[in-house]
């Protein structure tokens, strides 16, 4: 699993919230597992996609790996360091090298600062602190440079984030990014927020800067459409856990885990006969509660081909098809 | 469904809707002189932006934009030949949640967290068809059984905040159809939801309109759930329907420029290759400073010199599978640089 090539490295990560109850004497009840022992790597130049439905734990997991959230157990390398063993110091530095896109552009930009502002923090933030040896002028003229890379006025530096529609406070939020020539990308949803005519804009504005600064993403997202546009490979999790893992491309033409045949039979196609002939599979119920505690895969309640085997223990990702990992027991036969 | 289905006598009639909202500083034309029709058992779908226009209409239609700063400007709305906008509040009352209901988009927020599930089931109930007590009880939670909620007769009892949001949202429905509407109006009904109960309630609403000759009214940004649903669709922009057509001809043949950058820039699962995707220029646009002539001219690939000036004129197109087709857009319109189309 010691992929040179990888880099970021994530392994047996798990992230656990203790569920407490009582107001006085708060008394820990159980655990809720948001993410429950999983390991994937990206290797540099490709788009990761994370996809699930709410509560699978891609959000936990970028927060994970971002480390704004303190992993339970497992390990998080970037390029073969593990950041949770870093000093705060240590930390800040390795920081410049994976940054943040968020979904809301309205929540994650301050309003009280200007637009040329929010997008020279980062770097006026680690020249303050010997890290970058850069002169206010020089951030000045980066400033103007990734305005205008990501397609905003750079006239518009002087502006508050409330003077701009929501498509370009993703833009200025994709520039704060990538205010420190980063070399990975984490993206939280970027594109949910924003209306279908502007999705296709950030979109291709995140493929052209990917191409241009040789980048790295992480992308979270739960529209497998945008998903598989934008990333080469793609993790497919639930309830805290991987179903699936495959180049892009293999996964829409033969997804394998019935989790992720489901989903793609959910997602509406815009061609009205082409819906009208195609078998959705309909799921039962709902995702259980990743506060109980649980035996087995977490997916056999809802799944039809369930087996006896799905009650008792859990499945372990196995390469069913070189470079397709599945985490289901109608595959484990194949490993041999 | 649309190529089998014959056009059922019509039993809405929007004409040349108008609702303002007045601001400090501007009127906004939020809905600027729409029309449309709905036939008995059609699912119609209204697709847009944020700020198309498409929500206001909706709430007008019931008459549940806030007043002030709204006002429905003017037009009808014609239900059963019987102009909505005539009547009292109380007349209103009767109709809302009676022939004609609504599901919202946010199913958290929709329901009264104070109140058990089966009594705001029941409350249309006893409101409309003057059940009692028991009565409206036992049919909110036959309603319950019929949206599949497990165990109904339990969770009939239970408060909102210990139903999932797949769950709520079906509660939504089962409250919308409990009085057998004739018309059921739903406002982004899976926005909030994930994909695996998004096709749950799609399948639901289908089913109910099927079954019940109960037309369909959806609200959607998403192209995708219009294209599983309805039989026909309006698109929306800047608070004008810009082009109408049956479901599966708008799909094929767009005639619009917006509704075809709109279609071109969907990610879609189904596509082969990985083509770029196309985008439509700039932001839509605000509302309280429209320029003159089309208001979707600045992001047009196809603008025109006569888009600047004057807004264009509906344009009558045939349509193919019985719907009514038009589209609003110079290029269409007839003398005018038709030619260039070709």
């Amino acid at each position: 699993m010691n992929d040179p090539r990888a880099l970021l490295e994530v392994r047996n990560l798990k992230v656990h919230f203790p569920v407490e109850k009582g107001i006085v004497f708060r008394r820990r009840v159980g655990w809720l597992k948001a993410v429950d022992d999983i390991s994937f790597s990206v290797a540099k130049g490709e788009a990761l996609g994370l996809v699930g439905e709410s509560g699978c734990g891609k959000s936990t997991t970028a927060m994970a790996v971002a480390q704004l959230q303190r992993a339970t157990s497992g390990q998080v390398l970037f390029e073969g360091r593990d950041l949770a063993a870093l000093s705060p110091r240590e930390l800040l530095d390795a920081r410049r090298n994976f940054q943040i896109v968020f979904q809301d552009p309205y929540s994650s930009l301050d309003p009280r600062m200007k637009a040329g502002d929010i997008i020279a923090e980062p770097m006026r933030i680690y020249a303050a602190r010997g890290g970058l040896a850069m002169s206010e002028k020089e951030i000045g003229a980066k400033v103007t440079s990734l305005m205008d890379k990501v397609g905003l006025l750079p006239s518009f530096a002087g502006r508050y984030p409330h003077e701009f529609s929501g498509g370009q406070r993703q833009r200025i939020g994709i520039a704060r990014a990538l205010a420190l020539s980063p070399k990975l990308v984490i993206a939280d949803e970027p594109v949910s927020a924003l209306d279908v005519s502007i999705q296709s804009q950030i979109l291709n504005l995140l493929k052209d800067l990917q191409d241009e600064f040789d980048l790295t993403f992480l992308f979270i997202a739960h529209n497998l459409a945008v998903v598989e546009y934008f990333c080469s490979r793609i993790v497919v999790m639930y309830l805290g856990t991987i179903a699936e893992v495959a180049e892009s491309a293999a996964l829409y033409e033969r997804p394998l885990h019935p989790y992720t045949r489901a989903l793609l039979s959910a997602v509406p196609i815009p061609d009205p006969p082409k819906e009208r002939l195609r078998r959705r599979i309909i799921l039962k119920g709902d995702v259980p509660s990743p506060t109980a505690e649980r035996a087995g895969c977490p997916f056999r309640e809802r799944c039809s081909e369930a087996m006896a085997r799905c009650a008792i223990e859990s499945p372990k990702p196995v390469e069913a098809e070189p470079g397709h990992l599945v985490a289901c027991f109608l595959y484990a036969g194949k490993e041999g | 469904m649309s190529d089998t289905k014959a056009r059922g006598e019509t039993i809405l009639s929007v004409r040349n809707l108008k609702t303002y909202f007045d601001t400090e500083y501007s009127l906004v034309k939020a809905v600027d002189d729409i029309s449309f029709d709905l036939a008995r058992g059609e699912a119609l779908g209204i697709v847009g932006e944020s700020g198309s226009g498409k929500s206001v209409t909706n709430l007008s239609l019931l008459r549940l934009v806030p007043t002030p700063p709204g006002k429905i400007a003017g037009g009808q709305i014609l239900f059963r030949g019987r102009d909505l906008l005539q009547g009292g509040e109380e007349d209103m009352r009767l109709v809302r949640g009676g022939a004609i209901s609504m599901i919202f988009q946010d199913p958290m927020t929709s329901l009264n967290p104070l109140l058990r599930i089966s009594f705001q089931i029941a409350e249309a109930l006893r409101l409309h068809h003057g059940l009692g007590k028991q009565e409206a009880k036992a049919k909110a939670v036959e309603l319950l059984k019929a949206i599949g909620i497990p165990d109904a007769e339990r969770r009939a009892d239970d408060y909102p905040h210990q139903f999932s949001g797949g769950m709520r949202q079906r509660v939504m429905i089962a409250m919308a159809i409990s009085c057998s509407p004739e018309i059921l109006i739903a406002d982004e009904p899976t926005t909030a939801l994930d994909v695996t109960i998004q096709a749950q309630i799609l399948e639901l609403v289908k089913g109910l309109s099927d079954e019940n000759t109960m037309s369909v009214i959806m609200i959607t940004h998403d192209l995708g759930v219009v294209a599983g649903l309805c039989d026909s669709v309006c698109v929306m922009y800047a608070g004008r329907i810009v082009e109408r057509a049956g479901c599966d001809e708008l799909f094929r043949d767009p005639k619009h420029p917006y509704t075809r950058g709109l279609l071109d820039s969907i990610p879609r699962i189904d596509s082969a290759g990985r083509h770029r995707l196309y985008s439509i220029p700039g932001a839509p646009p605000n509302l309280a400073g429209l320029p003159a002539g089309c208001a979707f001219r600045p992001r047009c690939d196809r603008a025109m010199p006569i888009c600047e000036r004057e807004y264009p004129p509906e344009v009558a197109l045939a349509g193919e599978d019985g719907a009514p087709r038009s589209v609003c857009c110079w290029l269409h319109a007839a003398g005018h640089s038709a030619r260039s189309e070709a």
